[in-house]
């Protein structure tokens, strides 16, 4: 699959398989089989009967080239109103509105949260009655959320365009059968920064944190998700971020309390549109928001030429977030239309092409040479296989409400 | 609220007395008392978030969550700068607001004073979360006002005050100020003109005769002021939340964390308890102060006659001596000139002030570039076209006016073909109200208009939710508040001292305490709060539940003072003539409040409009409104401009309904002075 001559980096890195894992050898071994079967001969297609005559309504429809091979281009029509809950600018505009309007009958409906946390909280203090449809969960936190009853079981009859993804994205040990989830997309974090501001080169979380304190002091921003926030100190300091060691954990709380939290200006999850209003001169951001951003720089009428970004080192996160649908969805039936919808090859890409994250795709080097030969900056986009080793998996562990407890002793403290 | 309410007492009267305020009480115990005391419970538990639904246990009660808000450092400092950010904002409206107000009521000739009034009450009632969006346009170091002062070399820097406590402050006066100026303007302009005269002609001077008699006549003004002000910005949330970052960090922020991300209800819970305490507190202190001073200043009455004495003496010898001059036909005038020209140029600069976030959010609606915020220096009609289609909006536009129009003729043909004293005659005076109304509920309600009008349902359904909802909670406002308020009026006993305290805490609770407290009460209750009945969904009904609180306080107040203001005589008349109570009230009381419950229905209207907090904690995703998308996107995405195209359709609903309301009130016999009483809470 990465067999493609192109330059572009690898787009599905081997070494991902390690990643997304924790249940090492076993699921590696299932991959790699649904790898040799699936992901490299489109001879074994299996979808014959479902992508008919609705497909070519699809890409005619989005203007869009089609790409070559076999894949599944089922569209299902459905009607109403569709509440997605999701992360920030997650999705092409067009996609939540007037072409899933045009393409599927669903007019989309999008509030955004800032992370898992507020996601659990919303879902669970409403108790089924959130009225939203579709969730975006990062892996590590389904299974806690299928305890709590917050997600209801995907009709994987109703999902057949599920063969489009590639079988290293499925089946991950948050949901080994994929009840509950069908991969959205993954992706890193790193950080920007402005270097007329910030003379010192960034290569390392330390550098990062030491420019917070330093130059960039009351100017920089953090996301504004509690294991991200630890995270920072722990790949600073050679430590796992997922650590549920009360020493690590202590000494974290201690810095970025005592050390760290003056210096901060703000906490977002999504800085772009504010960098671009020029509130920061560094921030830590996701790499699909990073990109963004030097989009959004340009449309401000400001030069992105000055901006750096920076995928996290020596270590950083891995994360890969999902569409589940939540308990209660008022419209089940198209949630699953749209699910699907988005598993089509074409939309999945245009998709990508905005929100800039790996959408978890088969056969993804030939898709965008296909589809987005000129895709910007996708050295922001696809990781090599040196990166993706260096990436550690989320977990959802003992460490969890502690990491939410240091975050608000973080703003506390910033704000005081 | 300054109104006196005059002894009522009718013989024969067999019902309970607070009969008429039944639903009112029973409203507020079950969507305010219950709720709140939930909350007070919270915070003796523990977070619990492996449990399902509402995460704290309540097994073992403990004061630990007390402990930590009062003596961790942080969380103790966040509540000081809370208060002080309060403090300092409410002084600084004192400041500006006073003289305002005084320019307003004793140095504008009547018929401009309408005029300045509206100048104020408009962005007053303008979205409080748009005006405060609005302050990222000038204030962003990357705006066009940063480039223009390095430009001119004003400042070597781009401007870096947002996410700042500076933006906060900055913000948070600008937001309140509307609400310290009304009341104060209305305690001014109360004052007898007689008093200043004589204070002036026993010799006093501008300044002694505006310390000794003005100011301590204009009391209930301040102390009206101060807590229209003070609470809500102790309790404020959108403002830190929009332009604070990390730095601009307030309690009412904290506490929605804490019930958000967090996860901690006990802790926002003690937070909350805490806040409403803090408010208590200080209010108690300045009502302690209010009551104070009067003596002190009786204490110090030997020093301070005194003092005048002397103050006067010189002032005659100066006049005297100016008198003698050939020339000293000007006495005194130059500095009164000034001090007018001074007065009028800062009330200029404020009135102005106020308009500017307004009309920038206007300007940016026609911005070409993707944000909201920023300028990218070409107008475009994009993002109207993104949200509008031209050609349905023209449809919907003209069934209105038509039904509008359609009454006013009918009401006018009626008035001249009908004979005097006929029901016809009287219908005609409703008839306008009628047309509009009905022009409302037509385009209103009529399925889907709301998908054609608007082309993105992200902004469409949002409106037309804010109006659904205001709506509802108008209605129970309207009938809980108004019939609480006739009791009031008519039969207070015990009873109205207990009632107006519930009324006076529902006034003084944060609105973000109340947010919290309903979040777990519609689970707990359940019903309707929980499942659709028939067409109406749950989302609506917590909507109506939640916005109706405050706003069926407000119509109390002001069906009560509307009341206070006439005589009794006509339902004791009326009675004795053996009409039932019921009767009674249907011809004689009904009437007699119609134009408080008409201005307490449209003001309960705009506020609910603007009803962010609640709102945003309550609403699932279908009845989700207006300020609540809005939020979302500031917080969490990208303010695109046609949120600025969204809210100027509100602006414009919020301008008929206040013109609406000064026409009603009007008709009705109030002067401008009147009107603004009623918008600033009686």
């Amino acid at each position: 699959m990465a067999s493609q001559p192109e330059p572009m980096k690898i787009l599905a890195p081997e070494s991902f398989r390690q990643k997304l894992t924790r249940r090492s050898l076993f699921q590696i071994g299932g991959a790699a089989a649904g790898l040799a079967i699936v992901g490299c001969g489109s001879d074994e297609k299996k979808t014959d009967g479902t992508s008919g005559g609705s497909t070519d309504a699809t890409t005619e429809g989005t203007g869009m080239a089609q790409a070559t091979g076999d894949w599944s281009r089922t569209i299902n029509k459905s009607k109403g109103t569709l509440a997605m809950y999701t992360w920030g600018d997650y999705n092409d505009p067009d996609i939540v509105g007037p072409l899933a309007e045009t393409e599927l009958g669903v007019s989309m409906k999008v509030d955004y949260y800032a992370s898992n946390e507020d996601l659990i909280t919303k879902l669970a203090a409403s108790d089924g009655t959130s009225g939203f449809d579709i969730v975006v969960p990062t892996g590590p936190y389904i299974p806690q959320m299928v305890e709590k009853g917050l997600l209801q079981k995907l009709d994987k009859t109703l999902l057949p365009n599920m063969v489009n993804v590639d079988p290293l994205y499925l089946a991950r040990d948050w949901d080994p059968t994929n009840d509950w989830s069908v991969c959205k997309d993954w992706g890193s974090t790193g950080w920007l920064y402005d270097t007329t501001q910030i003379k010192t080169e960034i290569k390392t979380w330390s550098d990062f944190l030491a420019a917070c304190i330093g130059e960039g002091s009351g100017n920089c921003s953090v996301l504004d998700s509690a294991p991200n926030l630890v995270g920072m100190y722990f790949w600073a300091n050679g430590i796992n971020w997922t650590t549920e060691k009360k020493e690590d954990l202590d000494a974290c709380e201690d810095y970025l309390v005592n050390q760290l939290a003056s210096h901060i200006k703000g906490f977002e999850s999504y800085p772009s549109s504010k960098i671009a209003e020029g509130a920061y001169s560094l921030a830590c951001a996701w790499n699909g928001d990073a990109r963004q951003t030097f989009v959004r720089i340009k449309d401000a009428g400001g030069d992105p030429s000055v901006w750096k970004w920076g995928l996290g080192a020596p270590a950083t996160e891995i994360w890969m977030d999902n569409y589940s649908i939540a308990a209660g969805s008022p419209n089940v039936e198209a949630a699953h239309a749209w699910i699907n919808w988005l598993l089509v090859p074409e939309i999945s890409i245009k998709d990508l092409n905005y929100h800039g994250y790996h959408s978890g795709m088969k056969n993804m080097s030939q898709l965008i040479s296909e589809l987005y030969p000129a895709l910007v900056d996708p050295d922001m986009i696809f990781f090599t296989d040196e990166q993706v080793k260096t990436m550690q998996t989320g977990a959802v562990n003992s460490a969890q409400d502690r990491q939410v407890e240091i975050l608000s002793k973080v703003k506390a403290k910033a704000g005081a | 609220m300054s109104a006196t309410v005059a002894p009522m007492r009718r013989k024969g009267w067999r019902a309970p007395k607070f009969l008429l305020a039944i639903p009112s009480m029973v409203w507020y115990t079950v969507f305010f008392v219950a709720p709140i005391a939930f909350i007070v419970l919270y915070s003796f538990g523990t977070k619990n978030t492996s449990k399902k639904g509402v995460p704290v246990s309540l097994g073992s009660l403990t004061f630990d969550n007390y402990h930590k808000v009062l003596f961790e450092p942080d969380n103790r400092n966040l509540f000081l700068t809370t208060v002080r950010i309060a403090i300092i904002a409410t002084l600084l409206c004192l400041l500006i607001g006073v003289p305002v107000a005084y320019f307003i009521a004793f140095k504008v000739k009547e018929k401009w004073r309408g005029l300045l009034l509206a100048a104020v009450i408009v962005p007053s009632f303008t979205s409080f979360l748009i005006r405060t969006v609005a302050w990222r346009i000038p204030l962003g170091a990357n705006g066009n006002l940063s480039k223009w002062l390095q430009e001119w070399g004003v400042m070597s820097h781009p401007i870096s005050l947002l996410e700042t406590q500076g933006a906060v402050q900055l913000a948070i006066v600008y937001n309140y100020l509307g609400f310290m100026i009304l009341p104060l303007f209305v305690a001014f302009d109360r004052i007898e003109h007689g008093m200043r005269e004589a204070s002036k002609d026993l010799g006093a001077g501008r300044f002694s005769t505006f310390i000794s008699v003005t100011l301590p006549l204009a009391g209930p003004g301040i102390a009206a002021g101060t807590l229209l002000t003070f609470i809500p910005m102790v309790g404020d949330y959108v403002t830190a939340v929009t332009l604070g970052g990390a730095k601009g960090y307030m309690i009412g922020k904290k506490i929605a964390e804490q019930f958000g991300e967090a996860q901690n209800w006990p802790l926002g819970s003690a937070m909350a308890v805490l806040m409403i305490l803090a408010v208590l507190v200080v209010l108690a202190i300045g009502a302690f102060l209010v009551w104070l001073t009067p003596k002190l200043v009786a204490l110090g009455e030997p020093w301070w006659s005194a003092l005048r004495r002397k103050l006067h003496a010189r002032r005659m010898a100066s006049v005297q001596v100016r008198s003698s001059r050939p020339t000293g036909r000007v006495a005194g005038d130059p500095w009164g000139a000034l001090f007018k020209g001074g007065l009028s140029t800062l009330s200029t600069l404020v009135l102005v002030f106020l308009f500017v976030p307004i009309a920038l959010i206007i300007l940016h609606s026609f911005n070409r570039g993707e944000l909201l915020t920023l300028w990218s220096g070409h107008t475009s009609l994009k993002w109207w076209r993104r949200v509008f289609d031209f050609g349905e909006t023209q449809t919907v536009l003209l069934l209105f006016a038509g039904i509008v129009v359609l009454g006013i003729v009918a009401a006018s043909a009626l008035r001249r073909f009908a004979p005097l004293g006929s029901p016809a005659r009287a219908a005609a005076r409703w008839l306008p109200a009628l047309g509009f109304f009905t022009a409302f509920v037509v385009c209103g309600l009529q399925s889907q208009w709301y998908r054609d009008v608007f082309k993105d349902i992200n902004i469409g359904d949002p409106i037309r939710n804010s109006v659904i909802a205001a709506m509802g909670a108008t209605v129970i406002a309207v009938f809980t508040g108004g019939l609480a308020g006739v009791a009031l009026g008519r039969h207070p006993g015990k009873w109205a001292k207990f009632f107006m305290a519930i009324i006076f805490l529902i006034l003084v609770t944060p609105e973000i305490m109340d947010a919290v407290a309903l979040v777990g009460w519609v689970i707990k209750v359940g019903g309707p709060f929980r499942h659709d009945i028939g067409p109406i969904k749950y989302g609506y009904m917590r909507l109506w539940m939640g916005q109706s609180l405050y706003a069926s306080a407000v119509v109390t107040l002001i069906v009560r003072a509307r009341l206070a203001g006439v005589d009794s005589a006509l339902e004791e008349a009326a009675g004795d003539l053996g009409a039932p109570p019921a009767r009674a009230f249907r011809q004689i009381t009904l009437p007699l409040i119609s134009s408080a419950l008409i201005a307490g229905g449209l003001l309960s209207f705009t506020l609910c409009l603007d009803n962010t907090i609640i709102s945003n904690l309550l609403a699932d995703a279908g009845s989700s409104t207006f300020p609540v998308a809005l939020i979302g996107a500031m917080a969490k995405g990208t303010p695109k401009p046609f949120y600025g195209v969204a809210a100027v359709v509100l602006f414009a609903i919020t301008m008929a309904i206040l013109a609406f309301l000064a026409a009603v009130l009007k008709k009705s016999g109030d002067s401008s002075s009147q009107i603004a009483a009623t918008l600033g809470g009686g």
